[in-house]
Formats: C-alpha cells, sequence, structure tokens
C-alpha cells in the first residue's frame, strides 16, 4: 500500500457524513515471512505475503473501526460508527532514529533454514541418548508499518522478526520432553548447537531430577525462570492501575524491592527484538525507568491513560497486525543486569540452596492475595556447586518477599519472547520456597 | 456465495502444471473472511469490522510440502504463488486464469448482535441480580473453496457468534451458533451460575466422583480425545494407525467427530482440502476405530481415512482437527449420575489443555457445586481435573441421556486458533484427580 493511498484513505474518511469525523487514523502493514516447519515424518516450508490496512474513525459521539487485506477502496463502503467517543494522539517531536543495518538482510532460504533445523536435530541426538527433536518451527519475517491521522501525526518503520519454536523427547524415558521458544531479529541468530545443549540439559535434568519435598535457602534464578517472574508481574508496571497495584507491595519505607531491583522499558533498545521509533500508533518510543533500586518510579501507561499528571506518557501501544487493536503493553521490558558479574560467581556464593534454571509450565500470580507459584526445574546447590540434578517442583511465596528479596544480579541478560520481549539476568533471591508440585 | 462464479476448471488445469508426480498433492484455497465485533461500553472505537480474502496453494510430495499464501484473490497473486511453489526462477511463465470472485456486499451491519447484550442484562435482572459486567459480542463468517487437481468440491461457509463476558470475579466465554433468546438465556445463567459461586472456596483436593456437566465434558473429551487422537500427536509417539483398535474407555462409550451434524451455520460437507467429511467413529465401545487424519496422514498410513483436514487460515497448512465432537448419549438421568455420590458437579469449563508430549491433560473450572449424598449442595470455587488421556476414559462410569449441543470453545492447537464444536451428555467420573 502507497503512501498515496494512504492518504487518499484518510481524506476520503474524514469527508465522510460531511467531514462528521474529527478523528480519522489509517493504519497500513506489509510483510513477508517465510516459515520452515520440521516433524519426524513431514517438512513443510510456507511462504507468506501480507498487506492490510486499518481505519479508525471518531469524534466525542461515536467511532467505529473497519480492517481490510490489500489496500483500502476510499469509497467504502465504511460501516456506520456506534456511540463510543474515539480520540487519537497528535505529532510529538521524536528523538532520531537509525535504522539498523540488519534490517536489510534477505529471509532465509529454505534449504538454509531447513539445514539449520537439522543441525540442531543431529547435534541434540548427538549430546543425550534417545534425544529427539520432535517438531521445529523456524519463522523469519520482514516488515512495514505506516501511521497517519487527521491530527498531523505520520510515522513509518520497519522491522524484523525471527522465532524459533523447539520440541524435544527422550525416547528412553515416556513422559520426559523439553521444548523451547525463542525471538531474534533475524533467523541466523539461532544457535544449533547451543540451543540443542539447552534442550539435552532440560531433558537430563527432567529425567533425573528428584523433587525436593519442601525447601528454602538461597536460590539463584536463571534468566528464563527470571523472565517468567517478571511477566507474571506485568500488571505492577503497565496501565493506570498499576502504581496502586504496586503501592500495595511496598515496604515501610516505601520500596517496592531491594536495591538490586531496577526495571526499564524500551522501545528503541539497540539491537532488540521490537526495536522500533514509534509504538503501533505512531508515539514515539523511549527508554523509561519504571523502577530505580526498589523505589517505583513510574507505570507504562500509554498517551490515553496518561490522564494523572504524575503519570507520563510512553509510546507503549502494541499493534501485532492490521487486524488488531492497540493495547498497551511492553516492548522490552527488563531488570537491569550488572556489568561485571558472572552468573558463576552467584553460584559460587550459594551455600546451601538452589540453581533453578528453567521453567515446567506457566505459572499462576495473584497480586491481590500476593502470591504465586511457577513450575521449576534446575539443581540443587551445595558450597557454591550445582550437586543433584531437581524436577517436579514449584517456586512459591508471596510476591512481595520475591520482590524484596533479590540480592543479587549478573551480566547474562537474556530476553524471551512473551507479552512483548521480557528480560533479565540470573539473579540470586532469598525468602521463598520450594515444593513438591 | 463469492466463489460461485469461479472457473474452478481453468484454476485446476494451472495447478496441474505442479503435479510432476503422480502422488503430488496440489491444491489452491481461497478463503474470505468477516469478523464483526461490538466491544462493551466505553471501549473505542465502537462497531469494529474486518474483512480479509486470500488464497494459498500447496505442493505436497512426499514427506515435503510447500506452501505459499498471499492477500487478494487476484490472477496475478495466483500466478506468482504458484512460481514460488514449483520454486522456480521468476521467468517461468505460469498462466493466469481469471479468477472471478463476487464483490463484499455492502457495508456490515450487526443488529441481532446489538439486543443480545441488553438481552442477557435483562434476563438477569428478572433473576433479581445485578453486577459489572463488559460483554463483547462477535460475528464470523467465513466462505472457503478449495481446487484441486482432480477434486473440486462445492464451496464451505461458516457462520457463528463468539461472546466474552469480563466479571469482577473472572472471565467467561462461548461460542454459539446464533445469538438469539435461546442463547441470551444460555448465557445468563452461566452468568448466574459464576455470581452466585464469587465467593465460594476451592474444594479440598481429592481423587473421586466428579459430575461433569455437558458443557465442561466437551471441553474435556475435545482434550482428551479429540487432540489425543489427531495423527500428527499420535504420531510423536510412533506410527499413528498404531493406536486403531487399542481400548480406551468403557464399553458402551462412543465418541464420534462428525462435521456434518455440526450447528447449522458450521456444517461442513467438505473440509479444508476439499475432502468429503464422514460421520467418524473415533471410540466405538470405547475402542479406538478411526484417528482424525487429513490427506498427508492418510497417505502415509493407508488404514487412516482423511476428511478431517482444518486449518486456521490461508497462512497455515492443513492439519487434522476435530470440528464437531459427539458422545452418544446413555440411559442416566440427571438424578442417577449424582446418585449415592459424594463429589463435585462442574457445569462448565474454562479452558483445558493437552500436553501432546506427555498425554497429561489439564481442565481448569471456574466453580462448581459440591455433591452431599447423591444430591448437589452448595457452590465451590476455581478447581483442576488433572490426569493422563490413558486414564481419563477408565473413569467415565456414567453417561447422561440428554444430550446438550454446544461450542466446546476456541481451540489454539499449534497457534491455529479455530471453532470447534460438540454434543455431549453429563459424564459421571469416578476416581479422577481434583486439584486447586
Amino acid at each position: 500500500m502507497s503512501s498515496a493511498a494512504v492518504e487518499e484513505t484518510l481524506a476520503a474518511v474524514r469527508a465522510l457524513g460531511g467531514g462528521r469525523y474529527e478523528e480519522v487514523e489509517v493504519f497500513a502493514k506489509r510483510g513477508r515471512s517465510r516459515r520452515l516447519d520440521r516433524r519426524e515424518q513431514q517438512r513443510l516450508t510456507v511462504y507468506s505475503r501480507e498487506q492490510g490496512w486499518a481505519v479508525r474513525a471518531g469524534d466525542p459521539r461515536g467511532s467505529f473501526f473497519a480492517a481490510g487485506q490489500g489496500a483500502p477502496d476510499p469509497a467504502g463502503p465504511w460501516p456506520e460508527a456506534d456511540g463510543r467517543p474515539l480520540r487519537l494522539p497528535g505529532p510529538v517531536s521524536s528523538p532520531p532514529w537509525s535504522e539498523p543495518s540488519d534490517f536489510e538482510a534477505p529471509l532465509i532460504g529454505e534449504g538454509e533454514g531447513h539445514a539449520l533445523l537439522d543441525a540442531l536435530a543431529t547435534a541434540l541426538a548427538r549430546e543425550v541418548d534417545g534425544a529427539r527433536l520432535v517438531h521445529a518451527a523456524l519463522e523469519d519475517g520482514a516488515y512495514e508499518i505506516e501511521v497517519v491521522n487527521n491530527r498531523g501525526l505520520e510515522a513509518a518503520h520497519r522491522g524484523r522478526l525471527a522465532s524459533l519454536h523447539l520440541e524435544a523427547v527422550d525416547r528412553s524415558r515416556p513422559g520426559v520432553v523439553a521444548s523451547l521458544y525463542l525471538a531474534e531479529r533475524e533467523a541466523r541468530r539461532f544457535e544449533p548447537g547451543g540451543l540443542a545443549r539447552r534442550l539435552a540439559d532440560l531433558l537430563t535434568v527432567r529425567r533425573q531430577g528428584r523433587t525436593p519435598e519442601r525447601d528454602r535457602g538461597e536460590l539463584l534464578l536463571a534468566p528464563p525462570v527470571m523472565v517468567r517472574m517478571l511477566e507474571g508481574l506485568l500488571p505492577l508496571f503497565v496501565g493506570a492501575e498499576a502504581p496502586r497495584r504496586a503501592s500495595e507491595l511496598q515496604n515501610r519505607r516505601g520500596k517496592l524491592g531491594s536495591e538490586v531491583l531496577t526495571v526499564l522499558d524500551n522501545g528503541r533498545l539497540p539491537g532488540g527484538v521490537l526495536e522500533a521509533p514509534v509504538d503501533g500508533e505512531g508515539v514515539a518510543t523511549r527508554e523509561v525507568l519504571l523502577v530505580d533500586r526498589g523505589a517505583f518510579r513510574q507505570a507504562l501507561v500509554p498517551w490515553w491513560e496518561a490522564r494523572d499528571p504524575e503519570l507520563r506518557a510512553t509510546g507503549c501501544s502494541r499493534r501485532p497486525g492490521w487486524r488488531d487493536q492497540p493495547k498497551a503493553g511492553p516492548t522490552h521490558l527488563y531488570l537491569r543486569p550488572r556489568a561485571g558479574v558472572r552468573a558463576g560467581e552467584l553460584l559460587e556464593q550459594v551455600a546451601r540452596g538452589y540453581y533453578l534454571m528453567e521453567t515446567d509450565a506457566a505459572g499462576s500470580f495473584d497480586l491481590e492475595a500476593d502470591a504465586f507459584s511457577l513450575p521449576v526445574c534446575g539443581f540443587e546447590v551445595r558450597a557454591g556447586r550445582a550437586t543433584a540434578p531437581i524436577a517436579g517442583c514449584v517456586l512459591t511465596g508471596s510476591i512481595g518477599a520475591f520482590l524484596h528479596g533479590l540480592q543479587a544480579v549478573a551480566r547474562d541478560l537474556r530476553f524471551l519472547p512473551g507479552a512483548g520481549m521480557i528480560g533479565s539476568p540470573s539473579a540470586l533471591v532469598t525468602g521463598l520456597e520450594l515444593r513438591a508440585r | 456465495m463469492p466463489f460461485s462464479a469461479l472457473d474452478t476448471a481453468a484454476v485446476a488445469r494451472a495447478l496441474s502444471q505442479l503435479a510432476e508426480q503422480s502422488e503430488d498433492l496440489v491444491d489452491v484455497f481461497l478463503e474470505r473472511s468477516e469478523v464483526v465485533l461490538l466491544p462493551p461500553d466505553g471501549d473505542p472505537p465502537g462497531f469494529r469490522v474486518t474483512r480479509e480474502e486470500g488464497l494459498a496453494v500447496r505442493l505436497s510430495r512426499g514427506d515435503r510440502t510447500w506452501l505459499a499464501a498471499r492477500d487478494g484473490i487476484e490472477p496475478r497473486s495466483f500466478s506468482e504463488a504458484l512460481r514460488q511453489v514449483a520454486r522456480v526462477l521468476p521467468a517461468a511463465a505460469y498462466p493466469e486464469p481469471r479468477l472471478d470472485v463476487a464483490p463484499w456486499e455492502g457495508p456490515a451491519t450487526a443488529e441481532e448482535m446489538a439486543t443480545f447484550g441488553p438481552d442477557v442484562q435483562r434476563l438477569l435482572r428478572q433473576e433479581h441480580v445485578a453486577f459489572p459486567l463488559r460483554m463483547t459480542v462477535s460475528r464470523h463468517r467465513r466462505w472457503l473453496q478449495v481446487v484441486g487437481v482432480q477434486l473440486v468440491p462445492g464451496p464451505q461457509r461458516e457462520s457463528f457468534y463468539s461472546c466474552v463476558v469480563e466479571l469482577p470475579w473472572g472471565r467467561f466465554g462461548a461460542l454459539l451458533p446464533a445469538v438469539d433468546r435461546d442463547a441470551a438465556r444460555w448465557v445468563a445463567r452461566q452468568l448466574l451460575a459464576t455470581f452466585r459461586a464469587r465467593q465460594a472456596q476451592p474444594p479440598e483436593p481429592y481423587r473421586g466422583v466428579v459430575v461433569l456437566g455437558p458443557a465442561a465434558a466437551a471441553v474435556l473429551l475435545h482434550e482428551a480425545v479429540a487432540h489425543a487422537l489427531e495423527a500428527d500427536t499420535l504420531a510423536l509417539g510412533g506410527r499413528p494407525e498404531a493406536a486403531v483398535g487399542v481400548r480406551l474407555g468403557a464399553p458402551g462409550l462412543h465418541i464420534l467427530d462428525d462435521p456434518n451434524a455440526a450447528p447449522e451455520g458450521v456444517r461442513r460437507s467438505a473440509d479444508d482440502e476439499g475432502v468429503p467429511t464422514c460421520r467418524r467413529w473415533l471410540l466405538r465401545d470405547g475402542v479406538v476405530e478411526q484417528p482424525l487424519a487429513d490427506s498427508f496422514w492418510a497417505r502415509a498410513s493407508g488404514e487412516l481415512i482423511p476428511g478431517a483436514a482444518r486449518r486456521g487460515n490461508r497462512f497455515s497448512a492443513p492439519a487434522p482437527r476435530s470440528s464437531h465432537l459427539e458422545v452418544l448419549p446413555g440411559e442416566l438421568s440427571a438424578e442417577d449420575l449424582v446418585h449415592d455420590a459424594d463429589g463435585l458437579y462442574l457445569g462448565a469449563a474454562e479452558r483445558g489443555s493437552l500436553d501432546p508430549l506427555t498425554g497429561e491433560f489439564t481442565l481448569v473450572v471456574p466453580h462448581g457445586r459440591r455433591i452431599r449424598r447423591g444430591e448437589v449442595a452448595d457452590p465451590v470455587g476455581r478447581c483442576r481435573l488433572r490426569g493422563f488421556v490413558g486414564d481419563l476414559l477408565g473413569t467415565v462410569q456414567g453417561i447422561g441421556k440428554d444430550v446438550e449441543h454446544a461450542g466446546a470453545g476456541w481451540c489454539a492447537k499449534g497457534g491455529q486458533k479455530m471453532p470447534v464444536w460438540a454434543s455431549t451428555p453429563a459424564l459421571r467420573l469416578e476416581g479422577v484427580e481434583v486439584l486447586v
């Protein structure tokens, strides 16, 4: 869809009903992708090309949303607005942004992609006897987005996104499985050897791990576990209600967490999978400090929720595709790592405790009850050394205890896809409990 | 019907150029869809319409499949997709057959949806209850046409509704064949039960008797029978056809998949590969008879019958899925099912899941009622059923005689969101594990 078509549609919708609509926005997205799917009995290659648009139009008395593929016909037909008012953002100055050069890289080819998946399967089979990669899905895509509205906002940018989903089993032990879901900016960044080792480690731990009945101690949480913790706590960081929720978890000194708890969100994170100059409504993105050394600073709020003067709006309207409505959410939300600290150094500090390397399933987080539970696996640690694998247990405790019990973080920041990209380094935590599932 | 003027013979001729080997499967999937959504009061923008159409050309050869999907139904995009699937240079010329597709009919309207929310609210008031709720109602319509080299089935059409209600104490969702008075009454009844159980405590974990209402049984059987008997799921553990003849449940338990017996708006005579659907006995007298299969798995195993292929959209390849699950009724009345029991009655489920690699299923239930000495008694809060597929059907000790037609819900296996339907009676399970 050309810029001219976007402008023409904007003008046509604005003119409907004799210029009835005070607010009109046209969003256009074009993308192409390659998906390579590998199962033991089947190989699939999917080439997709998509081009779609969405129009939001309205005034204080009513609004509508219309979307379709291809280019919109300015003549319509357009639906009738109903009684809900609509407001759109105006133009704001946007800091300069240089498009990363790797956006130009070609999409992964069919042969190259299947070779990567085959290499992963071969490496996994070599790592552990009986280990088999039963399903792998690699997708590599590129997209272009354009947003204009009649308040003068005009924004356009491109992006790259690749994802990899892996499922492995241990044929020698029915029921022992491992899966990973990862995202990168480009498919070629997935490294088969390292991923095979991660799957192999997971299968080994789940095959050999004993289940502690109930135990406490120092816990070293690896990035995948920390990421799921942060994801479960997103209501503390996103939306107009977040400050109230956070205030209920603050201690007597007004702190939400320990000194090592510094949480940021950055839509422009250099090298980030979702790095972009603007959000889904064309509002400029920036780095936002949400929690600073344990003190809650602000929530991630889109412009339309920032009614409270203390809430500073950020470009955080996420809009995955042209069919979707903008919705507040993180882009790259992460716990700040500490430069120079290796995860191994934190492990050496654990006199008696556990190293939790992965989650086994989705957790449950109840902010009202101040409680959480997250299925995990990992290793028992004695005198700074991993001594025996553990599996089939849940990490549990109060959310406040987790936030205040963070003792140290390492430098190994890693992002995983979830509600946006969520990142964390390894972290040493006390005050939580490990129980049998 | 948008595809009634399509020159399917010309399309088939163009596709036939890709079929180089006798076993090659080549087809094009043409799709038009519309979603009309009425958001809850206060959510801008108001009336929301999403309309799209597109195509996907597929070539399947041996264990390899190539699929090229395009937005829009145009000769040029069709020809491009042919070229991409054939993996030839752009210089190769493929014909561009005319693709006559009817234009969209005027602007979308949804008068029938506008009254649904107010109807539900009025029915609740008639029960002398009122509570804040935010209801989203959507209408989903889809028109499909598959053209193969040798097979051109009739066009297919689906039309149904979905409704999501956000409540202060949870969320309720349902698929509905229509948004008429009966549907409003059913939704109001479900919301009322949720309201009455809002402060109920979860039950203590136990293993024992659970009576599942038809809506909860539909979700459980979708996870534990339909997904478990899909050829691609079975293949994770070995040859899919090895499941045939295995006893999974007690004699008297008959479970079928019959897309042609689904509610009228979603009835299908052909699947998403254009293969005629059939009345498929998944379990006959508790024994696996015919797993769900698509053309790929039917070719891979001579014992499997195609006709159960589904695809969420043109960007996804077909895969075996259930459409409309049917459990044949037993002879027990509602009273017989709870007779002499202490346990739980769980009327509706919030969601279910199956781990295809381990066979472990979970059913999450937002609320239920205790059964005390054979009587349905006080409400209980949220709980879960957990177990393994291999053990579950052995716990079915009673089958109700009254069948209810219901949407089992949205199925999201493999990232493909699809509506699934069911007609089931209530079931009495014994020895099932209930967790909080």
